[in-house]
């Protein structure tokens, strides 16, 4: 009985959300709910590495940015969306094919300092080599709406959060967890683990770079270094603690309140304040409630 | 014979820990590895299971050599190992800890459904029933030790290495890790038990090998190493040692 009322209460979700558009016009609202679907995304995206396979990869924008800029160009030059999209989430994990024998041959510190600065030195070729902001055509401008951004951004989420699901229940997912939690005792209980790192970093990259497609898609105008600033790997391993890291609904909950901290404090506060609360949240996580958000709810229902 | 360790040698830097060891353990066994506290004991199972490259010598196993190779193909040939200081996965349940070792560990590929239903029937086997939700941070140490033993089993091997099970258990808690010995050697896997308590040495094991300084210096019945002048002087102490 309880299993079908859930499944049932997830379907109803879902529907709500896609009837959104149908249910308004406010391009504020739907701006908001767009780019929470986009975090859902990448923070999911995240959370695979992080979450799951306890890889701090510091260096994530880089794979959304590497998306971005293979879906938006050749979106612009003519070549259809899906497929489009689909050479972002290509392009991403091929990067990491590359980057990441490698990178995981770092231990501990240096893993997570060599994942950062990967990604700041593409950053620094991205403003470099492309100096000029991206901007929409004209007719591309005239014809824009967000409503087909908002359908876009909301069949990547839950294809991500699928992803993450499928993950937690399978074989890949116990070796994750297990190479989180022990690499000597994961590898004399027969598990690979570089296979497993490498697994996990391939699935994470390429759903943050079908993150990047989907941005492509919304931004009207962006300068190819800024889908390379590090704010949005931190945006994202900010959501992933604080809503719950290594589990499913965890950076949901947290893109629901980033996102929404986000909008509503920039009407009264400074802007970026919104990341003095998470960070401060995050810092409590962490020293009290390293379940996150997903704990705390736990804990209530007991 | 199983297991057979030839002219094993490690260094660490340029501390011998291992020197120039040999020894045998038949199929079926119980064999004891007794010795002073940093005798090499627990290298020398770091090098069988393959966390540590010999210097020199090999290692057979199940009439293949397994020396040099990655710990995850050790464990998939059939050696599985508990640590000294349980290194459960925290944060992950009782079920999912026994489960990684039934998916990864050696014979055939089953299904998450088959993994899960074994996995509990190996829970039970070592006296965690009930317990499969809990996570492993949850547990006290005696059921964490419990839960080394169902993972490495999971892994279906030929032979377990045990390291210092009975390191602070009372003697009832220690009476019923002896008797999980026994029923896992009744399983038909050979084990090398190492342990301080010498009661669960000489109660368990048909042979026992003595290491003092990373080197042997005795091998036999437990009869004949607690009356060895050498085993007592570097290890046992001047009391008789009472077998039963």
């Amino acid at each position: 009985m309880v299993k079908n009322w859930k499944k049932l209460a997830l379907g109803g979700v879902i529907v709500l959300v896609a009837l959104v558009p149908l249910m308004t016009q406010r391009t504020d609202f739907l701006t908001w709910f767009t780019l929470i679907l986009l975090y859902i995304t990448l923070s999911q995206s995240w959370n695979i590495i992080g979450g799951y396979a306890g890889q701090i990869n510091l260096g994530h924008v880089a794979f959304f940015g590497v998306g971005y800029l293979a879906a938006r160009y050749l979106w612009l030059f003519g070549v259809p969306l899906p497929l489009a999209l689909l050479a972002g989430a290509v392009a991403a994990p091929l990067l990491a094919l590359i980057v990441g024998a490698p990178v995981f041959r770092l231990r501990g510190v240096y893993f997570i300092i060599g994942t950062l600065v990967f990604a700041e030195i593409l950053k620094h070729i991205a403003w470099t080599a492309i100096p000029i902001a991206s901007v929409l055509p004209a007719e591309y401008l005239t014809a824009y709406s967000l409503v087909p951004r908002y359908y876009l951004s909301l069949i990547v989420a839950i294809l991500a959060v699928a992803v993450v699901y499928v993950i937690s229940k399978s074989k890949l997912g116990l070796g994750m967890m297990a190479v989180r939690e022990d690499e000597d005792a994961a590898r004399t209980s027969g598990v690979s683990i570089l296979k497993c790192k490498l697994s996990a970093f391939i699935i994470s990259t390429a759903l943050a770079g079908l993150a990047g497609g989907v941005f492509a898609y919304y931004a009207t105008g962006a300068y190819a270094g800024s889908v390379f600033e590090p704010i949005w790997t931190f945006d994202s391993v900010l959501i992933v603690f604080v809503g719950g890291a290594g589990t499913v609904i965890g950076p949901i909950i947290g893109s629901v309140f980033f996102v929404l901290l986000q909008q509503l404090l920039a009407v009264y506060l400074p802007g970026g304040f919104h990341l003095v609360v998470f960070g401060v949240m995050f810092i409590l996580v962490v020293l009290y409630l390293p379940g996150g958000m997903v704990e705390l709810m736990g804990k209530r229902r007991r | 014979m199983i297991l057979e360790v030839q002219n094993l040698s490690k260094a660490f830097g340029g501390l011998m820990a291992i020197k120039q060891v040999d020894f045998t353990v038949d199929e079926g066994q119980i064999a004891g590895l007794i010795g002073p506290n940093g005798a090499g004991k627990t290298t020398l199972f770091n090098l069988i299971i393959g966390l540590l490259k010999p210097d020199t010598g090999k290692i057979t196993f199940d009439g293949k050599d397994i020396t040099g190779l990655a710990p995850h193909r050790i464990c998939q040939s059939g050696i599985a190992r508990t640590f000294q200081l349980t290194r459960s996965f925290m944060h992950m349940t009782a079920l999912q800890n026994v489960m990684v070792g039934w998916v990864y560990g050696g014979g055939e590929a089953s299904s998450m459904k088959q993994a899960r239903v074994e996995s509990e029937r190996i829970l039970e086997f070592t006296g965690l029933g009930g317990k499969y939700l809990s996570a492993a941070a949850m547990l006290g140490l005696v059921d964490r030790k419990r839960l080394e033993v169902a993972r490495a089993l999971a892994t279906k091997p030929k032979l377990l290495l045990l390291d210092e099970m009975m390191a602070g258990l009372n003697p009832t808690e220690m009476e019923d890790a002896m008797q999980l010995v026994k029923r896992v050697n009744e399983s038909g896997v050979t084990v090398i038990v190492v342990e301080h308590v010498m009661k669960a040495v000489l109660g368990l094991s048909k042979r026992v090998i003595v290491i003092s300084t990373g080197e042997k210096i005795a091998e036999g019945t437990p009869q004949e190493v607690v009356r060895n002048k050498q085993v007592i002087e570097a290890y046992l102490g001047e009391e008789q040692y009472s077998l039963d």
